[in-house]
């Protein structure tokens, strides 16, 4: 078909405004790329040059043949390495405590009839709100009164402490995955409470129809609807927790217990700034929350969609 | 297989009454269908029954069990949903099975064999691996099916469980629904708001208005013999035509428009002074011209044309009514808008309603003044 001169102006002048718009729009994203990845480059330039190196040096440069090193990498893997195992040990079970007993509280207010329901309901969303400054002095005499090391030790005939392997100072690996735990609970229980009010409720009704009890229904029913909604919150309380500082640095007082966050600071030696040694450490961090996002990033956009 | 019986059953909510006294007697096997306008508490009922709403006042009873305590669970009752509610991460046989694996000690084989059957009788053994999601409207509504009729229960309870198919679907539900609980003779409470499915599936239809039962009896019953103005304006489709008019020693008046009454129709009328006159729209005759006392001259306003049969919206000439009379003909007869015509009211299809309280005062008498209680 032949199209009069005008119209097919018309068509072109559109074309090339839809053309511009998305050159524009991929401009756009590639600023916001560069904005983002040009300090991690600057920080991974960083941890593989030698300290003279990087006095002489842009930031941003590689570094010369002459200047390259991998020694900032081992001497910071050296200093984290338990420190990262402390962080691995409370962040795993908190992370898992803290969104199961979410997903059960969240059922137990959404999908089960009791009084009182609203009252909680608030206590948890209050406690989402509460800042980790204003717990920090209850929290801090809280573990001095309730003694973990004394109480396990005196639990059994035996005293766990004498077994091989165990530690003192893991007493304060287990504060710390009952703090992270019930500090966790709030949000998670909010994250899940959102979830399962958009369960059609006539679900409920024809599986207690069917004959199923309360907790038989949470675990055949609301437990594997609820897969997509706990990638989502395993993966926010990892991320959550493994970064948290406050709470790691009260607790642990910086000793033998101190998780990675708080043992960053050790990278330090002295008087000397070493930012080759701090920028590896900063990436060896941060690696864990990486990994963690790029096997189940899928799983986290199904839970938030 | 068990008879369900309500003894003045109330529910409320603050101060809302949602049902009012209901009583009822559904007898073994028998198909009920509750129908009625929305908010007239049909599911509220059907919930009160199933365990999911407290009863305020009376009790309900199965096989004379009262089960106003029970848990929902200890009811032995299956029901069908509007939803469907159907377990989504499980396959047809495990939403159809889940019943019989958490209310009886079945092994795992005999629940498969149970399934089997069910899946069988419904036409649905090749969908057992299924999940729902995988599954059209209609196959999702005959899983739900399934999975209430494997159970084997004391009652079926039904929540408008058609009204989310197309309407091909639906009739063909309607019969087959008819089918399946006739080979099963369990009892069961069909909830709609649809009078045909209340017409065609109900041994006994329950009507309720406003939480208050209006009428318990046979679909023909109920059609032929309303209660009250509600139920004759209910039933039936197009309605019934009402009339209000003031009783003037034989005859009944308005503006513009009277009809003399038959003897008959004085007594069933009393000493009452205000009378609604009842006409069914297929009742009404029409003719060329009025000729005899009581015909009366109209004009066509509007013509619905279904092949069949028309429904014609006449007005009445000289008298000034608010809505039109609507007559149901032979598609086979012509009519144009705008065409005078008679129309005649014949006494044998005049029902007479209390224009105060809505209570049938006379209904048009039948052959052998007996309605046949079915169709078979």
């Amino acid at each position: 078909m032949q199209l009069k001169p005008t119209v097919r102006d018309a068509v072109s002048s559109l074309r090339e405004r839809e053309t511009r718009y998305k050159l524009s729009v991929y401009a756009l994203a590639i600023l916001g790329l560069l904005a983002y990845l040009l300090p991690l480059h600057g920080g991974l330039m960083t941890s593989i040059k030698t300290i003279s190196e990087f006095a002489q040096s842009l930031p941003m440069a590689p570094p010369s043949p002459s200047g390259f090193t991998l020694d900032p990498w081992f001497a910071a893997m050296d200093i984290l390495g338990p420190s990262m195992i402390n962080s691995f040990a409370f962040t795993i079970p908190a992370m898992v405590f803290s969104a199961v007993l979410g997903s059960l509280a969240a059922y137990g207010m959404t999908m089960v009839d009791w009084r009182g329901q609203v009252g909680l309901m608030a206590l948890f969303v209050a406690a989402t709100f509460l800042p980790k400054q204003a717990i920090v002095v209850p929290l801090s005499r809280f573990w001095s009164i309730v003694d973990i090391h004394a109480i396990l030790a005196n639990l059994g005939p035996l005293n766990v402490w004498n077994l091989p392997y165990v530690q003192d100072y893991h007493a304060t690996i287990l504060e710390l995955i009952i703090t992270h735990s019930a500090y966790g609970i709030s949000i998670c229980t909010l994250l899940f409470r959102g979830y399962y009010l958009t369960i059609d409720q006539e679900l409920m009704e024809a599986a207690r129809l069917d004959g199923a009890s309360i907790t038989q229904i949470y675990r055949e029913i609301i437990v594997p609807l609820s897969y997509p909604m706990f990638a989502v919150v395993l993966i926010f309380q990892f991320t959550t927790i493994w970064n948290e500082f406050f709470y790691g640095l009260i607790l642990s007082a910086g000793g033998e217990a101190a998780p990675v966050t708080v043992a960053l600071n050790d990278l330090n030696s002295g008087y000397a700034q070493l930012y080759n040694r701090q920028t590896a450490g900063a990436f060896i961090v941060a690696l864990p929350t990486l990994i963690v996002y790029l096997m189940f990033g899928d799983k986290f956009a199904e839970g938030v969609r | 297989m068990s008879t369900l019986t309500f003894n003045d059953v109330t529910k409320r909510y603050d101060d809302v009454v949602a049902v009012e006294d209901l009583d009822l007697d559904i007898e073994d096997g028998e198909f009920i269908v509750v129908v009625g306008p929305s908010g007239c508490g049909k599911t509220t009922t059907l919930r009160m029954i199933a365990g999911f709403e407290e009863i305020t006042e009376g009790d309900i009873a199965i096989q004379d069990e009262v089960i106003n305590g029970k848990r929902p669970q200890e009811r032995d009752i299956a029901m069908v949903f509007q939803s469907y509610a159907l377990y989504p991460h499980l396959t047809v046989e495990g939403n159809i099975g889940f019943g019989l694996k958490h209310s009886t000690d079945l092994s795992s084989d005999e629940i498969a064999t149970e399934v089997k059957e069910s899946a069988e009788m419904l036409g649905i053994e090749e969908l057992l691996d299924r999940k729902p999601g995988d599954l059209s409207g209609g196959q999702q509504q005959r899983v739900a099916l399934g999975r209430a009729i494997v159970r084997d229960p004391e009652v079926f309870l039904m929540d408008e469980p058609l009204s989310n198919l197309d309407a091909k679907l639906r009739a063909q539900m309607r019969t087959e629904l008819q089918r399946i609980q006739e080979q099963l003779d369990v009892t069961t409470l069909y909830v709609t708001h649809n009078q045909t499915e209340a017409m065609t599936m109900g041994d006994r239809i329950v009507i309720l208005d406003d939480g208050k039962l209006q009428q318990f009896d046979t679909p023909m019953e109920c059609y032929h013999r309303p209660n009250n103005e509600f139920v004759a304006g209910f039933i039936g489709e197009p309605s019934m035509n009402f009339v209000s008019l003031t009783r003037d020693g034989d005859t009944l008046t308005r503006e513009g428009f009277d009809y003399k009454l038959t003897e008959d129709m004085v007594a069933s009328i009393g000493s009452k002074t205000d009378v609604t006159l009842g006409v069914r729209p297929e009742d009404i005759d029409v003719v060329p011209e009025p000729e005899v006392r009581n015909d009366f001259a109209a004009t066509v306003d509007v013509i619905e044309p279904f092949g069949k049969e028309h429904n014609l919206y006449v007005f009445p000439e000289n008298a000034d009514f608010e809505e039109p009379i609507i007559v149901t003909l032979s598609g086979r007869r012509r009519f144009d808008e705008g065409d005078r015509i008679g129309v005649r009211f014949a006494p044998d299809s005049v029902h007479l309603f209390d224009g105060e309280q809505g209570d049938a005062l006379r209904h048009p008498p039948n052959d052998d003044d007996e309605i046949p209680s079915s169709v078979n």
